[in-house]
């Protein structure tokens, strides 16, 4: 898949020149990734501080 | 080379110049976090060494992704108030400008120094609650401060648009207020929730002195420190590029490095030399205090006289350590490194100094003159703003049971018993 923004081997008319730049469901998608990813760690982190507990009573 | 010729070339080397600038800044800052974790790991026993170490990492790490999510936004959105104007889009993390650009090159490098910003607000904040905070809560609360709490505040006081500056006049060049008082007011709230550490108070209520394991690491950290410092200091200036004709404070009036680097070491040195007198040669206040000499210089870096830098910086040097006895006997709050005083009580005074001794500077257009009653307003919303969300917050956290290592974890050491390693072979 090519994720270049601008013409093939060239950077006429190129501004934003980053991977998936002229497709905003792709932005949208990675940025609910990079969501989900910080949420889920903090609660995985939680959870086995909660074992931890559970185990040193 | 002709007249539009000589004029692209200018424009373009006043661009790459400021991008690699604000990049060497970032850098310098990254080693106020290593100070911090130097710090940090030193003021912490022995059996909760690495924990103290992951913790600050993680903040460091989570600061990032999360200041590139909504932070930069929040700055850029709310200089009015709680209402955010409208970007067309700018700054949210799926529109364009959050990615490189061939027509922006400031949004990345200034991104990168704000997000540098942050994690040093999250890293005043982890001081104070070691070796008895819940790693992922301290994480979460670490993201509300320096992802929310602080930019939301700078949004207000450290904007040339924020409603503290174009209705008040509020000056606060170097961040005494939305970074230093914010993160220590912050910590304050979190800590009358946390609770001091297993051994801290007697049930006469008196304390008991709980030493690091590390001087020698907590002397060499809070140097670090210092030396990281010089990058937040450089990357409060705005670069004029060759638009402009060169440096301005954050409200776009003239300012130069050279009055930062007289400011800042004078009111280093002061704050070392008060404290080392009111401590009677505690080398922990000694380094604390230059730390508070400079906070409480920030509030008027671009225009203090040098020598009255150094006067305040040894008032600040004195004021720390009455102050820090006074919040740990009347609240009974077990702040590890000293971070209320050190920051909230250095930055307050910072702010204050400015409406004191410093009204009448002029600011960038419509801006109104630095004066009194600007500064006065801007510390109550600075310490609202740290201590309403870092009390509250916590306290829901804490009727949630997802605040403080239990009482049996921390006897057995938070590293041994959650990390399942040890920092030293003993």
């Amino acid at each position: 898949m090519n994720t270049w923004p601008g013409p093939v081997n060239s950077w006429e008319g190129v501004d934003a020149y980053f991977t998936w730049a002229n497709s905003p469901g792709m932005l949208v998608l990675i940025t609910l990734v990079s969501v989900c990813i910080c949420i889920g760690v903090i609660i995985a982190a939680a959870k086995h501080e909660s074992e931890t507990a559970e185990k040193n009573k | 080379m002709t007249l539009e010729e000589l004029n692209v070339f200018v424009t373009t080397q006043a661009n790459v110049s400021m991008e690699a600038y604000y990049w060497w800044c970032t850098a310098l800052m990254v080693i106020i976090h290593v100070g911090f974790l130097m710090y940090e790991v030193g003021a912490t026993r022995m059996q909760n060494a690495v924990s103290s170490g992951v913790k600050n990492l993680l903040a460091f790490a989570f600061m990032i992704p999360t200041f590139w999510l909504f932070g930069w936004w929040i700055y850029l959105a709310f200089p009015g108030g709680f209402i955010p104007i409208d970007l067309e889009g700018y700054g949210v993390p799926w529109n364009v400008s959050m990615g490189p650009m061939l027509s922006d090159q400031a949004t990345g490098i200034f991104w990168a120094a704000f997000t540098l910003f942050a994690c040093t607000t999250a890293s005043i904040f982890s001081g104070s609650v070691i070796e008895r905070i819940r790693i992922s809560a301290f994480t979460f609360l670490a993201v509300i401060l320096g992802s929310v709490v602080w930019i939301l505040a700078a949004s207000w006081g450290w904007h040339p648009d924020g409603w503290l500056v174009t209705r008040f006049g509020f000056h606060d060049a170097a961040a005494a207020g939305c970074v230093h008082t914010v993160a220590g007011l912050f910590a304050f709230g979190v800590l009358l929730n946390l609770g001091p550490r297993i051994g801290k108070y007697n049930e006469d209520g008196s304390a008991n002195e709980i030493e690091g394991h590390s001087l020698v690491l907590s002397f060499i950290g809070l140097l670090t420190l210092i030396v990281g410092f010089f990058g937040f200091l450089g990357g409060c200036l705005i670069w004029g590029a060759s638009d402009i004709g060169g440096w301005t404070n954050i409200y776009g009036a003239p300012a130069t490095l050279s009055s930062f680097v007289f400011n800042t070491l004078m009111g280093l040195a002061g704050g070392m030399i008060g404290a080392f007198w009111w401590s009677k040669g505690n080398p922990f206040w000694m380094m604390s205090g230059g730390l508070a000499g400079i906070f409480i210089c920030a509030g008027g870096l671009d225009i203090w006289y040098p020598g009255f830098a150094f006067v305040l910086g040894t008032i600040a040097g004195c004021a720390i350590i009455p102050l820090n006895n006074w919040l740990h006997n009347t609240f009974k709050i077990d702040d590890c490194v000293g971070a209320v005083a050190i920051h909230g009580g250095a930055g307050i005074l910072g702010m204050l100094a400015v409406g004191l001794f410093a009204t009448g500077f002029p600011a960038a257009g419509d801006i109104p003159a630095s004066n009194f009653m600007g500064q006065i307003i801007g510390i109550i919303t600075m310490a609202l703003t740290g201590f309403v969300p870092g009390y509250v917050i916590s306290f829901i956290m804490k009727s949630a049971g997802w605040l403080r290592v239990p009482d049996a974890v921390q006897k057995a050491g938070i590293d041994k018993a959650e990390l399942g390693l040890q920092a030293y072979n003993q």
